[in-house]
Parts: structure tokens; C-alpha cells; sequence
């Protein structure tokens, strides 16, 4: 509960700060607003009046600042006004330069430094809004790296490389490089995915998979997704006929016929581990670049979707021709593949539909053929469908979004990471004034005015508490990364990706699919940023102007 | 001589000042009687000051209780706001309520 008495002593203290920062000819002004302030009844009331009064003194000490000659001081001597002073500017500045250390101690931690970094990923739009229209920009670290690959001839550390680089020409190169280096490595191939890639590439690729992989069903899946990207559009196949084109149709029988579905995600995660240990790259932003679709297939989904339908479709025919078998084989296709794909994200938003209604028709023909077990074994599979994939999807959410206390954090990260640099640049201003205004420049005549004092003072302690917020809203993430690198424990691995997700967005934007979300586009922020920019130069430009004209030696009318 | 910008809360304030032209008023009081808060009072307080129309003053009232700043108009601003509202009538039509249908 808040003492009665405590807004008046408040306003008491804020207008003292007041008085302290204004300029001299308006204290008398000021200890008059603090007189008064004895006679004013109640105490928000009071509180109330020292705003006021406060808020005039501040905008007269601004004002000061930026036309100093408009507030001439009238005490004879500012040393002596100085001297009496000295023991209050001697703590401030002492307090300013421990703050001021301490903050830079933090640089020591390598978490503070990666944390920093962090916190700068903001402003990546900020400066780059050009290039993040779909055109990945460069990655000094990542180009370091694959020289140094290549220098080596290392193919792990090429298809580390390949899988992340912006350039889709360089991405290819160093896959088929890391892929003849070590053949092994094939399965780079259907990790890089077939994006960008041309045709006679993809097909080659494809080719390559197969002979390498011959149980696997993705290289067919790769085939029928090649086929329904460069098919689909044409005038001989138009929008949604991809079923009646017989290459797509063969590839599609041969994936799901296949006796496995692996997408080598887990080969990826595990040489992940293996070259960021390594070459000691602790970038989380490396670390995790694959997080965000581990578990997503990287084959054609809509493909998938569609060759079960028609199977379905087609099983029901045969059912209704009387041909049970036929149908029931049909059915199975369907529900194996489903069980192929795992109950990850493929389950969840590709097949659900689909498995559900093989297990149900499955059902009605074991039913049909009186074995009551399978029967209602398959009824019970197709029930649990629904809650499984609700728990599925729920999971999911948490994943991908991020939960709440990863927004949490990295709104910390991005706002602390904002305020140091604004503090700094504060600090920097406050120096180069003193220095400025002290000219001819002697290190005895440094004397910061009441208000740099101030704003020195206030920048330093922000800089120092928004230091000790990075460093501790960074600290668990730093932790789960360091889990993954020396471990290999990739089992947190997705709350850092959301985390890292958001510190990437400026400051002001907001990307939150969650309940009640909202979307503020990163490019709106740039504008207003760069608007503000603008506008604040433009304003400086005029002050300089208007002190110039204000300060310049007057000729004579005689001269 | 230069005179400041009169806006409708310095009319105000001249007006308190002018109904008793020679006594010393407190920043308080003044507050009070014309509705304005500190942050729009002490702006045109120090502005009239600056225009020599104003003078102020530290004044002991008891013991134990801090002198109080007080003001009041110099003959220059007694002149300037007699010949303000005696020409303009603009005192009037601050008076005059915002919806008063014409009439003062």
C-alpha cells in the first residue's frame, strides 16, 4: 500500500531533479513552483503541480541545451558555482564510469557477446529491407566456413554448408561437391530438397536417390512432385487432372508401395551436431537453421494427399463391384503409407483425413467378412484418430509458435539489446558535447553541465540494467544451445528456434499465430523507422542552421 | 515596447492580476482562480517577466514556512492590459460563455 504521504514527498524530489537540471535564470522559477507546493491541498494534487512545474523546467533545460544563448547564466563565477558542487558532479561521475565498466564487463561473458548478437538481429530488415524480399542475404560466417570446407576437402562440413547457403547456384555446387567428396552424403540430396533446382538436375538427383536408397519412397515422391510442378500448369494436363498424367500416377504407386518413407532428417540433425562442434560455430542462428522444418516433410504434400483420395476412391469402386479384396488391399495401401509418414506433421495435416477414413472402411469390410476382432480393432483405431491428432497439433503449435514465455524473452531480448544501444549512443552524445563545449579541448576544463550530467547519469544506469536483462532473458536459451553442441541433445531445440524466430523481427513488429494474434509487418516498421530517421535529421539539420545565424559575429553598420 | 503573444489563458491571467492591480499574488492562488495547471500558469508567468510586465518577489508569510515567490504587474503591464481590454473588449469575450447564443 502506498504511504499517504508518498506522492508529495515524490513531487517534492522531482521537482528538486527539476530545478537541478534547469537552466540558472529560471531556479527562481522553479523554488517558486516548490513553495507553493506546501500550500497545495492533497497530495496527488501536489503531485499533480510538480508535473506541471517540472515538465516547464526540463523543456526550458532542453531548450538550453540546443540554443544555449538564450539562457545566459547569471552567477559571476562558474567555477566557484562548480567548487561548490563538486562532491554531487564527483559521485555522479563516479557512478556514471562504474556503470559504464560494468556494462562493458558483461562483453567479457562469451553468453553476454552472443546474447548481444542476438539482440542485433533486429536490425537486420532494418538495413537490408531490399534484399529480404525473397532474396537471402549473405552469411560472412557460413562463407568462412565453406572456404575453409573446400580448403579442406571436408564433405560434411560442405553439406553443413549447402543445406544453409542463400545462393541456390552455390548450393548446388557444394551438395554435389560434399556428395563426391563422401557418397554417403547422398541422402544431402533430398534434404537440400528440390527448390530452385532445374529439371534435368532434379531428375538426376532423383536417379541418384534411387540407386542409392532403393526401399525408400522419397525419391519417388521428389519424381511425382518434379512432375506435378512442371505438368500441372500445361495446357495438356490442366489445374487438378495431375491424376490422369501416367508418370505421376507410376511414381506415386512405386512411393507408396515402398517399404519405408525416410526423409534423413535425423542423418541432418546428427552432422549438424558433428560440424558445429567441430568447428566450434556457436551461432544459434546455424544451430537451429533446420529446426523449423524438422518433422515437416520435404517432399510434395499435396501430392501424398491426392494419390490417397484416389486410392479411397478407387476402393470404394471396387467395393461397390463387389470386388472385396481388391478394395480391402486398396484401403491397407493407404493406412501402411499413413503409418509410414509417423505421427508427425505429415499425419497431422496431410493424411488424418484419409487414414481415418481407410480404418473405417477397413473396418466395414472386416465387419462385412464377419471377423468382428479386426473389425473393431480397426473402428478403435479410426476413433482414436481425432484426439491423437488434436494432441498432435497442439503439440505442434507450441512448437512452431513458440510459447509464451519464449515471446516473453525475446520481446526482453530485442527491447534490452534496443536500450543499450540507445544509452550508448546517449553516453556518446553527452561526451562529445562536454568535449565540444570546452573548446579549446584541456582535460581540466571538462565540465558537464547539470543536465549531461543527468542524462549521462540516467544512460549509464540504463545501459547497465538493460545489460543485466539481455544477459539473464538469454541465459536459458544459451543453455539449450550448448546442450545441442556438446551433447547433442536436440530435445529443446525447437523452443530456441522460436525464440530465435522472434529476435529477428524489429522492434514493433509482431509475427504470433496464437490465440487473439495480430500482425504488424516488419516492412511497416522499416518505413516508420526510416520516416523517423528522416524527419529527426531534418530537424537537427535546422537547429544547426538556426544556431549558426544565432552565434555568428555581427558585423558593424560602421564596418 | 515588445509584448508577448496574448493568448486566451494570458488574458485570463492578466485579468486576475488587473482586479487588484498593486497586490502581490501567490503561484498557487492564481492557479486556482484562472483553472490552469502549473505546466500552462508558470510558462506565462515567466513570459510577462520577461516583458518587464511582471515583477515578482520572495515573500516571508510565518515562521517554519519557506518564503513564497510572489507576483504582480508593473505599471508598464497595468498599461498594457487597461489599453488590451479597453480596446479589444477582449476580456469580454473570454468571460463569455462557449455556448452563451450570442449574449455576453
Amino acid at each position: 500500500m502506498i504511504p499517504v504521504e508518498f506522492p508529495r514527498r515524490l513531487a517534492t524530489l522531482l521537482l528538486r531533479f527539476a530545478i537541478w537540471i534547469a537552466p540558472h535564470d529560471t531556479h527562481d522559477w522553479g523554488h517558486g513552483m516548490l513553495s507553493e507546493l506546501n500550500h497545495v491541498e492533497g497530495n496527488w494534487s501536489a503531485f499533480l503541480w510538480s508535473l506541471g512545474g517540472a515538465g516547464v523546467l526540463a523543456k526550458r533545460a532542453i531548450l538550453a541545451v540546443i540554443l544555449p544563448g538564450s539562457h545566459r547564466r547569471t552567477v559571476s563565477s562558474a567555477s566557484e558555482l562548480f567548487a561548490k558542487e563538486l562532491p554531487v558532479r564527483k559521485t555522479m561521475l563516479a557512478v556514471i564510469a562504474s556503470c559504464v565498466a560494468a556494462s562493458l564487463l558483461f562483453f567479457l561473458v562469451p553468453v553476454f557477446r552472443q546474447a548481444f548478437q542476438v539482440s542485433l538481429a533486429q536490425w537486420h530488415d532494418v538495413f537490408h529491407a531490399k534484399l529480404s524480399f525473397g532474396y537471402p542475404t549473405r552469411d560472412l560466417e557460413l562463407d568462412a566456413l565453406a572456404k575453409k570446407a573446400e580448403q579442406n576437402r571436408d564433405a560434411e562440413a560442405l553439406a553443413f554448408a549447402a543445406v544453409r547457403y542463400p545462393n541456390a547456384i552455390q548450393r548446388e555446387r557444394l551438395a554435389n561437391e560434399a556428395v563426391h567428396l563422401d557418397p554417403n552424403l547422398t541422402w544431402l540430396y533430398a534434404v537440400a530438397g528440390t527448390a530452385y533446382l532445374s529439371p534435368s538436375e532434379i531428375d538426376r538427383r532423383v536417379s541418384v536417390l534411387k540407386q542409392w536408397d532403393p526401399g525408400n519412397a522419397l525419391p519417388h515422391l521428389f519424381a511425382a512432385q518434379k512432375i506435378g510442378a512442371t505438368v500441372t500448369y500445361s495446357k495438356e494436363f490442366p489445374l487438378g487432372k495431375l491424376e490422369e498424367n501416367p508418370a505421376w500416377e507410376k511414381e506415386m504407386d512405386a512411393a507408396f508401395q515402398s517399404p519405408k518413407l525416410d526423409n534423413y532428417l535425423d542423418r541432418q540433425k546428427q552432422l549438424d551436431h558433428r560440424v558445429l562442434s567441430r568447428y566450434r560455430l556457436d551461432d544459434p542462428f546455424q544451430a537451429v537453421s533446420g529446426e523449423d522444418w524438422y518433422g515437416f516433410p520435404n517432399y510434395g504434400v499435396g501430392e501424398c494427399s491426392l494419390y490417397a483420395r484416389l486410392l479411397l476412391e478407387s476402393g470404394k469402386s471396387l467395393e461397390s463391384r463387389g470386388d472385396r479384396k481388391a478394395a480391402f488391399e486398396k484401403y491397407w495401401v493407404v493406412a501402411r503409407f499413413g503409418q509410414m509418414m509417423g505421427d508427425g506433421a505429415g499425419f497431422i495435416f496431410i493424411m488424418r483425413k484419409n487414414m481415418k477414413e481407410a480404418y473405417t472402411r477397413l473396418g466395414a469390410l472386416s465387419q462385412m467378412e464377419g471377423n468382428n476382432g479386426a473389425a473393431a480393432f480397426y473402428a478403435a483405431l479410426a476413433d482414436q484418430f481425432d484426439k491423437a491428432a488434436d494432441k498432435q497439433r497442439l503439440l505442434f503449435r507450441n512448437r512452431f509458435q513458440g510459447s509464451d514465455v519464449s515471446h516473453w524473452n525475446a520481446f526482453l531480448v530485442r527491447l534490452s539489446g534496443l536500450l543499450m544501444l540507445f544509452c550508448a549512443a546517449l553516453l556518446l552524445l553527452c561526451a562529445l558535447g562536454i568535449v565540444v563545449r570546452s573548446r579549446p579541448f584541456r582535460l581540466s576544463s571538462l565540465h558537464p553541465s547539470r543536465l549531461t550530467l543527468a542524462l549521462g547519469f540516467s544512460a549509464a544506469i540504463g545501459a547497465l540494467i538493460s545489460s543485466a536483462v539481455l544477459f539473464v532473458s538469454y541465459w536459458p536459451y544459451s543453455e539449450l544451445l550448448q546442450r545441442f553442441l556438446s551433447k547433442g541433445d536436440d530435445a529443446q531445440l525447437f523452443e530456441l528456434s522460436a525464440f530465435l524466430r522472434d529476435t529477428q523481427l524489429p522492434f514493433g513488429s509482431q509475427f504470433n499465430l496464437g490465440p487473439g494474434s495480430w500482425y504488424v509487418a516488419s516492412w511497416s516498421v522499416v518505413f516508420y523507422f526510416w520516416f523517423a530517421v528522416t524527419i529527426l535529421c531534418a530537424l537537427a539539420l535546422l537547429v544547426a542552421v538556426f544556431r549558426h545565424f544565432q552565434t555568428r559575429p555581427r558585423t558593424s553598420a560602421a564596418a | 515596447m515588445k509584448t508577448p503573444r496574448l493568448s486566451p489563458q494570458t488574458l485570463r491571467v492578466l485579468e486576475r492580476f488587473i482586479e487588484r492591480p498593486t497586490a502581490w499574488r501567490y503561484g498557487y492562488e492564481l492557479s486556482r482562480e484562472t483553472g490552469l495547471k502549473s505546466g500552462t500558469l508558470y510558462p506565462i508567468l515567466m513570459r510577462l517577466a520577461k516583458y518587464s510586465l511582471l515583477e515578482t518577489k520572495w515573500v516571508t508569510t510565518e515562521d517554519g514556512v519557506p518564503p513564497r515567490h510572489t507576483y504582480r504587474l508593473t505599471p508598464n503591464g497595468i498599461e498594457l492590459v487597461r489599453a488590451t481590454f479597453a480596446n479589444s473588449r477582449v476580456g469580454l469575450k473570454v468571460r463569455r460563455p462557449a455556448f452563451s447564443g450570442g449574449r455576453a
